[in-house]
């Protein structure tokens, strides 16, 4: 699974602390899900999408798509 | 929401480490054992310093060890846990065949250990089953 999530918090401005203080996690786990090493549950996906006003397909691109 | 980090506590793992360090210690003080029950008791102080300081860390172990964290640090406890009760049954069931071995087929301790974590297995599943 491909993620935008580097790309708009870039775009954002944000560093992973400040984007893990918004969602409620930590810059660690910000990090993880950039790299791909972990996928977030479905709130937390969600959340990262609000955050964003994205929808979830726009941010978590399934591989190959 | 469930993906939010909780805070917890900095002294939590320490709080379970001076606890459970300090019950086995009396127990092996009672036991006789003075002079290990002094090196229990020296050992389990500086476990629960480290673990105090260490807590304080902006780290992933940091907050498994605030029993806090988020979703993925409690993930990793939980992945952690797992792997750690495994190496623990392992270790009961050929610690249970050893002493079956050597003790004319009585498994002594280990067996109770193994009974206890099989029981426990099955009823934490069909309880979770049922909530999933």
């Amino acid at each position: 699974m491909k993620n935008r999530v580097s790309e708009l918090r870039t775009a954002a401005g944000l560093s992973q602390g400040e984007l893990g203080k918004a969602l409620g996690v930590s810059r660690q786990t910000i990090n993880s899900i950039e790299n791909g090493r972990y996928l977030p549950s479905l709130p937390l996906a969600l959340a990262i999408a609000r955050n964003f006003e994205a929808s979830v397909e726009d941010i978590f691109i399934p591989e190959g798509d | 929401m469930s993906y939010a980090q909780t805070a917890g506590h900095r002294g939590a793992t320490a709080a379970v480490l001076v606890v459970g360090g300090g019950g086995l210690a009396v127990a092996t003080w009672l036991g006789g054992e003075h002079g290990l029950a002094l090196g229990l008791v020296v050992f389990y102080a500086l476990a629960a310093a480290a673990a105090y300081f260490w807590s304080g860390r902006d780290s992933d172990v940091g907050a498994i060890l605030r029993v806090g964290g988020d979703e993925r640090q409690r993930r990793l406890d939980l992945t952690a846990t797992a792997y750690a009760g495994l190496a623990m049954a392992a270790a009961a069931v050929i610690g249970a065949m050893v002493s079956a071995a050597r003790n004319h087929g009585d498994i002594g301790q280990y067996g109770v250990i193994c009974v206890v974590g099989g029981v426990a297995y099955v009823l934490s599943l069909a309880v979770l089953k049922r909530r999933s």
